[in-house]
């Protein structure tokens, strides 16, 4: 079933086209990264799907309906922009947002001793919000916006400000909850968490669709460009060779990308002739290297459009 | 009213009613008020001066007797307020012997002196020096007693008997009973109780929408400054969240005026007995506010107009505060609001004088003007209803659900926008956002 389905929804601010035509939809059960360096629309998009602001064009189904209301009760949303109320008590706040997710008192009380406990605050739970650290702060945020048992959980940057332990506790929970069923879309601009938490990727820059699918076939499709090459010889042929496109030489060993439309065998057929080849490896780009080509190949084509 | 706006209603109401300062301004502010007049009361009690000695030097030698016998108040302790010892001076000494007074009263051996010249009933002027001189009421009631002796010596010289004279005058004091025509026939009606109700109530209303209209403001600026309202939003519309906003915090206004109701209640009816207590006898304030006719129209009027002027005021205040960053940058906002608020209060006056005039009129219907003039002219002119109520209920409450929907689209783009201030053009450009 899809949980989340976007169809050609657009947003303008002014002259500013914040997210243009964009489609894409979640399965059930997926953690799906919405990838994007800084200003590229994910909030926007974000903000949409969470009815906060209104598309100009374009629909959002959730959970296969436009009911608004019923739907959002059935979504957790932790912003990139977060805090708490620093004068409430820990279980009051907890309490409240649970009220504002039409959560019944006795099942949200149960909800947040369970959580609390899970994250290890439970002896925190009648303490004023300023008293915690910053970090405790950001967990407690995180079980207000899974206490619910929301089928979709929306988490931008969730990872934004965060010691090591602690993110590592916030994926585990992540992956604990998939498991469990919960979809979940992870917005970030850290490409190495998301290459290792996520199932499928929107990439999205300057409000555009860059790419998007699987990340194993995008990654498949990426990783016939680059090619590792250990080498004994002259290895002056990778200067000349027109399928080169960019090509960092360490003396004996190259990190090879490929032109476009260039073929791994032929660049292969004409090393064999310069000289003697120990390792040849096609080899599968990072989700950072496919953020950087895409992103900066997108701005350039932008720019030669303006 | 959905679920969600109640809890919005409940968290804006619980947090504040739970904290100090309010407990401490809905119980103990009143509390510390009564402490304060009965401190001044029991002060006045312990402070005591001790008898005074006064100086007299009566040239004319006809007065001093009759003062100084006519002054017999003792103080708490039953020794006499004052001592009056009669100087006999010589003129031809006059400078010498004044000079050694004033050396006495320097070195405090006595309080002060005072000169009743020859001419006294010409001049009708008296010297009066000693230490200190702010205490008004003592000079007050010396003058009195003087004037006394001068007004008996006159009308002797008049033939006439002062002591009739002044029984005459006692018997011609009469006394205005101020009636209200309505079409019920006459009401009788105190003027000064009247018009103490309004000014008091129009006050309360005055304080109670700056007070809890900043209030409102202060509550979208924290959501807004600590990046609550993302989390919020997403949970609840921005005009629902706003109008649970306005709601709760109302709740709590009208929690403290309650309070405060049921205390000025308490102290009407029990207060008498209990200012005998502490020896207060004077109540006459207490028969003035006993005298205030609070009729179940102008208790109704007053919460109809109490609500609609808050809601009105707390939607712009609600405004402001989803545009602005800080609470620093909301103060400056905050003046322009208010002034209305006030010059409503100043209408107020000159209206409730003359609740009938043209002016009147249109000032109790200009929407921003509305609740405290118009209630102001309802709560003079009880029981009859001043012209132009009924449409002031409607246009009230059309301004204020105008305002509310404008300030709503403000409210909901605003609280999103971190960063730049945005000029109010821009802000107004919002409301045409979809």
């Amino acid at each position: 079933m899809k949980v989340l389905e976007i169809q050609g929804i657009t947003k303008q601010f002014g002259d500013f086209k914040a997210v243009d035509n964009i489609d894409f939809s979640i399965d059930e059960g997926k953690i799906f990264g919405l990838l994007g360096p800084n200003g590229a629309g994910k909030t926007t998009t974000i903000r949409m799907i969470m009815n906060i602001i209104a598309p100009d064009d374009g629909q959002i189904l959730i959970l296969g309906n436009q009911n608004e209301g019923i739907a959002i009760d059935n979504i957790g949303y932790l912003p990139e922009e977060r805090g708490m109320y620093r004068k409430m008590k820990v279980k009051d706040v907890l309490l409240f947002l649970s009220a504002l997710r039409s959560m019944d008192k006795k099942s949200a009380t149960e909800q947040i001793d369970f959580w609390l406990d899970k994250v290890g605050l439970a002896e925190w739970k009648n303490k004023k919000v300023e008293e915690l650290s910053k970090g405790m702060q950001q967990k407690i945020q995180f079980i207000g916006t899974v206490i619910h048992k929301p089928k979709l959980l929306i988490l931008d940057e969730p990872f934004g400000g965060l010691d090591p332990i602690n993110q590592n506790l916030i994926k585990d929970l992540m992956l604990e909850l998939r498991d469990m069923g919960t979809t979940i879309i992870f917005s970030t601009h850290v490409m190495e968490s998301a290459e290792k938490l996520c199932d499928e990727i929107f990439l999205i820059n300057k409000g555009k669709k860059v790419l998007y699918g699987n990340l194993n076939d995008i990654k498949h499709s990426f990783g016939l460009q680059n090619i590792v090459i250990k080498y004994d010889g002259n290895g002056d042929f990778l200067k000349l060779s027109r399928n080169i496109k960019k090509c960092n030489n360490y003396g004996n060993t190259a990190e090879i990308q490929l032109e476009k439309d260039a073929d791994a065998q032929e660049l292969l057929r004409e090393a064999i002739k310069e000289c003697k080849i120990q390792k040849f490896e096609i080899v599968e780009p990072s989700l950072h290297e496919i953020f950087i080509e895409s992103v900066s190949e997108n701005n350039e084509e932008g720019e030669g459009n303006e | 009213m959905s679920k969600k706006v109640f809890a919005v209603i409940k968290r804006e109401y619980w947090t504040r009613a739970k904290t100090k300062g309010f407990i401490i301004g809905t119980l103990i502010f009143p509390l510390m008020l009564v402490l304060i007049f009965g401190g001044i009361f029991i002060f006045s009690i312990f402070f005591q001066p001790s008898t005074k000695t006064y100086y007299v030097i009566d040239e004319t030698n006809k007065i001093f007797d009759e003062f100084s016998t006519s002054l017999s108040d003792t103080l708490k302790n039953g020794s006499p307020k004052f001592n009056f010892v009669k100087m006999d001076i010589l003129p031809d000494n006059m400078e010498e012997e004044i000079k050694s007074i004033q050396k006495e009263v320097v070195e405090k051996k006595i309080y002060g002196y005072m000169l009743i010249p020859k001419d006294i009933l010409e001049n009708r002027t008296v010297k009066y020096s000693a230490q200190n001189v702010s205490d008004f009421e003592e000079q007050h009631s010396l003058s009195r007693a003087i004037s006394n002796v001068v007004k008996n010596i006159r009308l002797q010289n008049l033939g006439l008997d002062p002591q009739q004279v002044r029984d005459e005058m006692d018997k011609s004091w009469i006394r205005l009973v101020s009636s209200q025509i309505t079409d019920k026939g006459e009401i009788e009606k105190s003027g000064t109780s009247s018009f103490i109700l309004t000014y008091i109530l129009t006050y309360v209303m005055f304080l109670m929408m700056m007070i809890y209209g900043g209030m409102v403001m202060r509550s979208v600026i924290e959501e807004k400054s600590q990046r609550i309202t993302e989390s919020i939003v997403s949970a609840i519309k921005p005009i629902e969240l706003m109008f649970g906003k306005v709601m709760g915090i109302c709740a709590l206004g009208l929690t403290q005026l309650a309070v405060f109701g049921i205390m000025l209640s308490v102290i009407v009816t029990y207060g008498e007995k209990l200012f005998l207590k502490f020896g207060v006898t004077d109540t006459e304030f207490l028969n003035v506010i006993r005298q205030i006719n609070f009729s179940p129209m102008i208790f109704l009027s007053f919460l109809f107009y109490f609500l609609m002027g808050f809601i009105f005021y707390s939607c712009v205040f609600a405004a402001i505060g989803a545009i602005v960053n800080s609470e620093d940058e909301g103060q400056q906002f905050t003046f322009p609001i208010i002034i209305p608020i006030i010059l409503s209060y100043f209408i107020m006056f000159n209206v409730a004088k003359n609740p009938d005039t043209t002016m009147a009129f249109w000032a109790s219907i200009f929407p921003f003007f509305t609740p405290i003039v118009m209630f102001g002219r309802i709560a003079v002119s009880d029981p009859v209803m001043p012209s132009g109520f009924i449409l002031s209920i409607f246009t009230m409450i059309g301004f204020t659900a105008l305002m509310f929907w404008l300030t709503a689209k403000i409210y909901r783009v605003g609280i999103l926008m971190y960063g730049k201030k945005p000029s109010i053009k821009e802000a107004i450009k919002w409301i045409k956002y979809k």
